[in-house]
């Protein structure tokens, strides 16, 4: 099979080159864990005021950033996308017999495995000030995590390929990110806002994977949300696969 | 053609542009390319030269017309074609932060090679294009040459059949680009055809076996470098003779029925004159001109440049021509 051993190839090549640029990875560490530290105080003291949990903050709080930082993680790819139309990679890419799908998905996957390095880091940073461990719910909101990533790396990587220079990207990109973090809940939990919030929520892909990222993470496996996840995620991320693919085939790069 | 590698037939391209007509950038382009030789491209940026080139190695999907390449057509068969050619774009694209032979091998092994037998490929390569020297250190750090020849590596490593070459020399200063040149031939002698945009003429005439010369999306001349230069222009013959008893007139008068001379103008006693071949024209010249006791000061015949062949077929020459930005073509 070409395409396995492509991804394979294009995952390494990806995984060196982010290993080798430092101010990635510093920032990458650094933000979920300036969330953990400048939020979770402000936290402390609303709690169980205002319709929020009364319990152990973090229980509630990371989930969500773990779920911001696999959002954040897949949107931001496409502007190493756009750095690579612009230094001629795509194209030296894109003229060897290499899978398109490979194309896409090895750089995908090899943030994702940087991601989960960021998450495994943040669960031990939370575990350390009172978050409770639950790891098979873990493991299956990791599971949903790498699909969220997948999906919205995707989603970035078609949209860079398609604006092809970053003022119009960073304009969709942002233009998008901010409603859909916002109407999901990350920060603060959708249901303690008004009616039109949490109906508007509902049209939000985000939102049932914040929603069954709580559940899972203080583990609750059956709840119907964790299903709602899957149901919701799966055949979205298989679409923007698909498109994105396309893109990448017909892309005038 | 039977050894031909390359075929297209009638390619034609156009750009949609927001709030205007689209841009034709390729209007009907027709070549081939014969095994073995290094054909150029050439023309003033923003000519359809990249588009071309870009049709041609699968990048770019092509609105009408076909396009044959190593065997296989370029809409139908892109997989096949991709495995056979090797392409260099204007910016190389070679991963900054990993070193050149790690380049190398990951690209080699793009083309589903072995890790082995691209190793010992890589290994020939480096010889080849003299990147002994700094093969173990990052892209980042290589100067322009360096970095040109890296390119040029990483578009054969698998031995393509053809290699395209878009603008190799440009950025580089007269000595890597001498330097890469000579590489350049000595891929053709170990039978690589090699295709190549430059819109450098010193370029095109050096190096090129055949080139073609393509202005707006057209072709406008195609030849051996020195057909091309002789079908248009022939030599330049100067004349210059003694000013005495209407001697320019006389020799004008005389000059201007000879069959081979195609041209001729006359600037006070130096007499410019256009003929098919200059040193054969240059002994009739003389014995016209001594039997009729015209004296000759002197004498030079200069040959065509591929300007004059540019400026004759176009109305412009191709050094001002150059002057349109290359983000016109690059927008594609």
């Amino acid at each position: 099979m070409r395409t396995p051993r492509d991804i394979a190839l294009l995952y390494q090549r990806y995984f060196v080159q982010m290993l080798r640029n430092p101010v990635w990875l510093v920032v990458g560490f650094s933000t979920p864990l300036l969330y953990l530290a400048l939020f979770t105080p402000l936290l402390k003291h609303i709690a169980g005021s205002a319709g929020l949990p009364g319990s152990d903050v973090l229980d509630g709080f990371l989930p969500g950033i773990l779920a911001l930082l696999a959002f954040a993680s897949g949107s931001g790819l496409g502007f190493s996308t756009i750095f690579e139309l612009r230094a001629g990679v795509t194209e030296r890419l894109r003229v060897t017999p290499a899978s398109r799908f490979a194309i896409l998905l090895g750089p995908i996957l090899s943030s994702m495995t940087l991601m989960f390095v960021f998450d495994a880091v943040l669960v031990a940073a939370g575990a350390a000030f009172g978050f409770h461990v639950h790891w098979l719910g873990l493991a299956v909101l990791a599971v949903l995590l790498g699909l969220l990533m997948v999906m919205m790396g995707a989603f970035s990587i078609a949209t860079a390929l398609l604006t092809k220079e970053i003022s119009g990207f960073a304009a969709i990109v942002n233009g998008i990110n901010l409603p859909v973090l916002l109407l999901a809940g990350v920060l603060l939990p959708i249901s303690i806002g008004p009616l039109w919030m949490r109906v508007l929520a509902h049209f939000n892909p985000l939102y049932y994977l914040v929603a069954a990222s709580r559940l899972l993470a203080n583990g609750h496996l059956s709840g119907h949300q964790v299903w709602q996840a899957f149901a919701v995620l799966v055949p979205l991320c298989a679409l923007v696969l698909a498109w994105a693919t396309r893109v990448f085939r017909r892309a005038v790069a | 053609m039977a050894d031909a590698v390359l075929v297209a037939r009638d390619l034609r391209k156009s750009f949609k542009a927001p709030r205007r007509p689209p841009v034709e950038a390729v209007c009907g382009v027709s070549m081939e390319v014969r095994r073995g030789e290094i054909f150029g491209f050439l023309g003033p940026n923003g000519a359809g030269k990249t588009t071309t080139l870009r049709m041609l190695t699968t990048l770019l999907p092509i609105d009408s017309g076909a396009a044959t390449v190593a065997g296989y057509d370029v809409e139908r068969s892109p997989q096949e074609v991709r495995a056979r050619i090797g392409y260099v774009s204007q910016l190389g694209g070679s991963d900054e932060l990993a070193t050149g032979l790690e380049n190398l091998v990951l690209q080699g092994r793009l083309y589903g090679d072995e890790t082995s037998a691209v190793r010992r490929r890589v290994a020939e390569l480096i010889e080849l294009l003299e990147l002994e020297a700094f093969a173990d250190r990052t892209v980042i750090t290589y100067s322009g040459g360096q970095r040109r020849r890296l390119d040029v590596a990483l578009g054969i490593v698998h031995a393509p059949e053809v290699l395209f070459l878009d603008e190799p020399s440009t950025g580089l200063d007269p000595q890597n680009r001498a330097n890469l040149w000579s590489h350049i031939a000595a891929l053709r002698a170990r039978g690589t055809t090699v295709f190549l945009t430059t819109h450098y003429l010193e370029e095109a005439d050096e190096l090129c076996d055949r080139l073609m010369i393509i202005d707006h999306g057209e072709i406008v001349a195609e030849g051996t470098p020195r057909e091309l230069k002789r079908q248009i222009a022939g030599d330049t013959v100067l004349l210059s003779v003694r000013d005495q008893d209407h001697a320019a007139h006389r020799a004008e008068q005389r000059l201007r029925t000879q069959p081979y001379v195609r041209e001729l103008s006359v600037d006070d006693t130096t007499l410019r004159l256009y003929v098919e071949e200059g040193a054969s024209a240059m002994i009739e010249i003389l014995r016209l001109l001594d039997s009729e006791g015209i004296g000759i000061q002197s004498l030079t015949v200069a040959e065509p440049t591929l300007d004059d062949v540019f400026l004759r077929q176009t109305g412009r020459s191709l050094r001002d021509a150059g002057q349109r930005p290359e983000t016109e073509e690059r927008r594609a």
